[in-house]
């Protein structure tokens, strides 16, 4: 299994939230009836996530790649199967505390669904507030203030809708207020505004930017958007098949992509300031998670593949400072970044174990 | 807007409210139906009578007068002159003044008796669905929320229910229970046990489906304790189904109770302790003294009837809650007398968008469209003009646009959601669903076929009848929509697909020779042949959307219709499709319309850009000039929605506000409320589309008519202008 370092932050802050080392696989039936087997779905595998207070860290990936996966064990959803998710340096307590959804919350991708179509915007903020018992005796007032925070005027006005009766961005701006009525530390944003139409996007994002600025909320922003990834976060992780291929902060990681699916997803990206039309590396389709491919699970794809990728999964080579990549490609150089600045950690012992 | 695969959020037509759910506004909408209205006024009166029956009925249903009710006949071979004393029997009293549903054999007056037992029945049929339903909810909302082995535990149990058949459980515990015949409250209960399993499954299923709704997850992220996410986030939404079973389960349980009383099973009015008088026990005690064959209607019909028209009136009201559920229902066609109001033609089929008539009475406003005649179009769009719903109601989803498709060319339609651009390029073709009508324009499609057979000329696609327009389309014309899941038959391989549109439109193939092109076509755009013998639920995404496109290149069309093709996709998929389709289009020289939201994609891939918002075409210009030199307001606040992959970052505003509701636009220039620059005139004028100073581009903006001073973001340098020999975005995308 890879191991993979976390990104150092400049400033090093201890992490919000933490993700170490989290795996998780799913248990599919394969066909039906008495015959049925199960199989199981590779589809998170030992992949590290550190979230800092006053910072975006974005998770790009294809559909399949285990971002979503990865969100829900932030919240608390779902258990990983092996690795630990640590909030304040501390393990995340078994169920669902209210202590826990006090401090972390959820954004979710459809502000269509996200909303229980049978209540006014009212109920969905106040219901959070009641709750935890925040602003007990004055919730009307305080349900009025969140619609504010995230630019929702006249506040009295859209506390008397109902979600039919907003527009997708309104929405999604609701649902965001009801993410901060606990005053949570942590907001875990899953594809937030991949249903928006184009000319609203931009506003939801300037609004977690925002608050990110102002209220230091550590955010995780989920995506397969690398674009809007690089405009919001301070931090990029991609992920493919489940795994960690590369993290860096923003604008190294898709100015010097060091990971050959980094490069692809980049070239694959809508440019309009292309001038040439761009040469795909790398074709095809991520693998299945049945029976993920051994080693680094981009090797089928790869056009650099060699021996060693299809036997031993790569772990997280640091390749410049903060920048790492899961990459046999980078293994000499990350010895030179692991002498500079001491940030290689390595993880070899777990990396035989696989084949 | 995307369907989410629930029944409970349908999504209604042109760009309604989202998710159609029970809320108080759609309460008050719903006796509209004349259905429900019907229904309703049925059960009123139901109603009515079962509360005052008992007393407004004109005698006691109990009370025998033979005296006066009853006509007795003496029997043939008794009486005077015979060894025999006479012996009479009885015959019951047809209608009359004073019995107006005349008599029972007994003397009883039938009227009083119909009057006296709605009451019964009705408490019956009402008790039983009430059990049943708080039973069908406990079980049903119980097993799908919580899931596991008590679903597996409430579901076995559940079904075993089901198992059994009804009517024989219902019959043997009527009997076994001695008091049941008296108690009526007991019958409701049998009766509920026997019926509230088919409701609990319909519940569990749509539980389970809420369940895993974003907004329930939500509740539990904010720590919402299980019953009352129970309670208030999910059984709000299952109010319609449960409305629905309830009146199901009614009809069901006043069936049931006919059927034991007339066995005989719920007490007679006559025994001890004495039963309620009912319509089934009319119908036992009708039936068991020759009611039929005597010829005595007004005996057993009216009970009969009862049970008939209240069970209609149930169905009505029951219709109604599913129209209301279901959306798609409601807005399925046009009402046909609507339609004929407003001048629509009649022959609203399926797959063929009507017509109002009035378009072919128009003159045709050929001149309007100047550069056409520049270049050789083969696809002309005139002044077309799309609503939604007729009259007053109707939604103007598409107003006056033209555009025009020149051969091998890619012509990129960007737009928001609700801007129409879907709405043009399918009504153009006439695959818009009803409601949507068009109301006004011309499609002009000038035919050169490239496979040489097919029809030659011009053909005005509106006033195409049903077998020219079946020859246009898909040989000529092909579409390919953003879910190629609802587009594949699930149910035959990808090679049947192929065979079947093989040999409908090219009959001299012979079998082996269409599944040989077939495996040629799915090669040219990147598949394997041994896909042929896939299903659609077999394929990845990307391979389905590339199986549709080699189905649309498959008879050479000269036109083929995108519409989001690649909007699901992941991004390298994406690329991957557009690149084989650019070459295919190279090859075949097909042109093509390319329908997105995601305008930066179409910089890349379109010779010609047109840009749609609310209905109408704002913009329209070669692509490499609307990029670099955007001259609509909308344009440029839509190209700078799109964070670039490289350079410094900077923060960027996308447009403020949101798109318009198509129901109430805006006064003058749509966009004005979100325009930077917007002057008084924006909001009182409407802007036309209007050529731009010569050059091969259009705009529809105040800024650029007349003495407005133009803004510096909107008076960049135009590529085209620039470069005598530009190289335009056709030569590059074809190096792709």
């Amino acid at each position: 299994m890879n191991g993979t370092a976390p990104v150092e932050s400049t400033t090093h802050t201890a992490a919000v939230l933490e993700g170490r080392e989290l795996t998780k696989s799913f248990w599919v039936k394969r066909g039906r009836g008495p015959l049925a087997r199960k199989a199981r779905v590779h589809a998170v595998e030992s992949v590290t996530v550190r979230l800092d207070a006053g910072k975006v860290t974005a998770l790009v990936g294809e559909s399949g790649a285990g971002k979503t996966t990865i969100a829900r064990m932030l919240a608390n959803i779902i258990k990983p199967d092996t690795g630990e998710v640590l909030l304040d340096g501390v393990p995340a307590p078994k169920g669902r505390p209210k202590s826990y959804a006090a401090k972390v919350q959820m954004v979710f991708q459809d502000p269509f669904a996200s909303l229980n179509p049978v209540h006014r915007v009212r109920h969905q903020l106040v219901r959070p507030l009641e709750i935890h018992h925040i602003a007990d005796g004055h919730v009307e007032q305080a349900a009025e203030e969140l619609l504010r925070r995230v630019a929702l005027e006249p506040a009295a006005h859209y506390l008397r809708k109902f979600p039919y009766e907003l527009s997708g961005g309104q929405r999604q701006r609701v649902s965001i207020a009801r993410a901060l009525a606990v005053r949570p530390r942590v907001l875990l944003a899953d594809e937030p505004v991949s249903m928006l139409d184009v000319s609203i996007r931009l506003g939801v994002l300037n609004l977690l930017a925002d608050l990110r600025d102002r209220e230091h909320l550590a955010i995780l922003y989920v995506t397969h958007d690398i674009a809007s990834a690089r405009y919001l976060a301070d931090t990029i992780i991609v992920m493919y098949a489940g795994q960690l291929v590369e993290a860096a902060p923003s604008v190294s990681l898709t100015d010097h992509a060091a990971h050959p699916y980094t490069q692809l997803l980049l070239s694959a990206a809508p440019d309009p300031d292309r001038g040439e039309a761009p040469k795909l590396a790398g074709r095809g389709g991520p693998p299945s998670l049945l029976a993920p491919p051994s080693g680094c699970r981009f090797h089928p794809r790869c056009p650099y593949a060699m021996d060693i990728c299809k036997r031993q999964v790569p772990p997280s080579f640091a390749v410049s400072s903060g920048h790492i990549a899961a990459c046999w490609l980078h293994a000499d150089s990350a010895q030179r970044g692991a002498d500079e600045n001491g940030l290689f950690r390595p993880v070899a012992d777990h990396s035989a174990k696989t084949q | 807007m995307t369907i989410a695969p629930t029944s409970l959020t349908e999504v209604a037509p042109a760009g309604g409210p989202g998710s159609v759910a029970f809320h108080r506004t759609r309460i008050l909408r719903l006796p509209r139906s004349p259905k429900v209205i019907a229904g309703l006024v049925i059960m009123g009166l139901f109603g009515v009578v079962a509360v005052i029956g008992r007393w407004a009925a004109p005698y006691s249903p109990n009370a025998t007068d033979e005296k006066n009710w009853v006509q007795h006949v003496l029997v043939a071979g008794t009486g005077p002159g015979t060894p025999f004393p006479a012996n009479y029997y009885p015959l019951p009293l047809p209608p009359s003044a004073a019995h107006w549903l005349g008599t029972t054999v007994f003397a009883q007056d039938a009227l009083s008796q119909v009057l006296a037992s709605t009451q019964a029945t009705l408490f019956v049929g009402l008790l039983a669905a009430a059990i049943a339903t708080v039973l069908s909810v406990l079980f049903g909302v119980t097993a799908g929320y919580v899931g596991g082995g008590t679903d597996e535990g409430l579901s076995l149990v559940a079904n075993v229910f089901l198992a059994i058949p009804g009517l024989p459980l219902l019959i043997v515990l009527a009997d076994y229970v001695p008091s049941a015949g008296s108690s009526i409250l007991l019958v409701g209960a049998i009766i509920a046990v026997t019926t509230w399993a088919y409701s609990a499954r319909t519940l569990r299923a749509q539980t389970l489906s809420l369940r895993n709704r974003d907004f329930v997850e939500a509740a539990r992220v904010s720590g919402e304790g299980r019953l009352r996410i129970i309670m208030v986030e999910v059984l709000p939404n299952l109010v319609p189904i449960v409305a629905a079973s309830f009146l199901f389960t009614t009809l069901a349980a006043i069936g049931a109770y006919v059927a034991i009383a007339f066995l005989g099973l719920a007490g007679s009015p006559t025994s001890y302790p004495p039963g309620l008088w009912n319509w089934g026990e009319m119908l036992r005690e009708g039936f068991a003294n020759n009611a039929v064959r005597g010829g005595w209607w007004w005996w057993w019909a009216p009970p009969g009837i009862a049970v008939a028209l209240l069970g209609t009136g149930l169905a009505l009201l029951n219709f109604g809650i599913d129209e209301f559920i279901n959306p798609r229902l409601r807005s399925a066609g046009l009402s046909r007398k609507a339609a004929r109001k407003a001048g629509i033609s009649a022959s609203s089929r399926l797959g063929l968008t009507p017509v109002a008539r009035s378009v072919w009475d128009a003159p045709s406003p050929a001149s309007k469209v100047a550069h056409a005649s520049a270049a050789d179009p083969v696809l002309e769009i005139r002044g077309l003009c799309v609503d939604y719903g007729v009259g007053d109601d109707a939604v103007h989803a598409v107003m006056d646009c033209d555009l025009v498709l020149r051969r091998g060319q890619v012509l990129g339609l960007a737009g928001e959601s609700g801007s129409g651009k879907t709405t043009l390029a399918l009504s153009a073709i006439r695959l818009l669903r009803p409601p949507g009508v068009i109301t006004a324009g011309q499609v002009l499609f000038h035919s050169k076929p490239i496979s040489g057979d097919g029809p030659t000329g011009t053909i005005d696609l509106l006033a195409a009848g049903q077998r020219q327009l079946r020859e246009v389309r898909w040989s000529e014309i092909a579409v390919v929509l953003q879910s190629a899941l609802d587009s594949l038959n699930p149910v035959i391989t990808i090679g049947a697909q192929f065979d079947d549109l093989l040999r409908v439109h090219r009959p001299h193939l012979s079998h082996d020779e269409r599944w040989n092109r077939a495996g040629e076509l799915l090669e040219m755009v990147g598949m394997n042949a041994d896909r042929l013998r896939s299903y659609a639920h077999e394929l990845s995404g990307g391979m389905r959307q590339r199986a549709m496109i080699a189905m649309a290149i498959a008879l050479e069309p000269q036109v083929i219709i995108l519409d989001e093709p690649t909007t699901a996709l992941d991004v390298v998929t994406q690329r991957e499709i557009l690149e084989e389709l650019i070459g295919l289009r190279d090859r075949i020289g097909f042109a093509t319309l390319f329908i997105t939201h995601d305008l930066s994609l179409l910089v890349e891939l379109a010779d010609e850009i047109a840009v749609m918002y609310a209905g109408r075409l704002m913009e329209r210009a070669p692509a490499a000039s609307l990029f670099h030199a955007p001259r609509l307001p909308y344009t440029h606040g839509l190209l700078h929605c799109f964070p670039p992959l490289h350079g410094a970052r900077v923060a960027m505003e996308g447009i403020p506000g949101s798109p318009p509701d198509l129901r109430d636009l805006p006064s003058g220039c749509a966009f004005h409320p979100r325009c930077r620059w917007a002057m008084q005139r924006c909001s009182e004028e409407r802007p036309q589309l209007a050529q731009l100073n010569g050059s091969d581009r259009e705009v529809a903006c105040w800024l650029h008519a007349g003495d407005a001073v133009v803004p510096a973001e909107l008076a960049q340098p135009d590529p085209a202008s620039r470069r005598p020999e530009r190289m335009d975005a056709a030569t590059r995308v074809s190096e792709l």
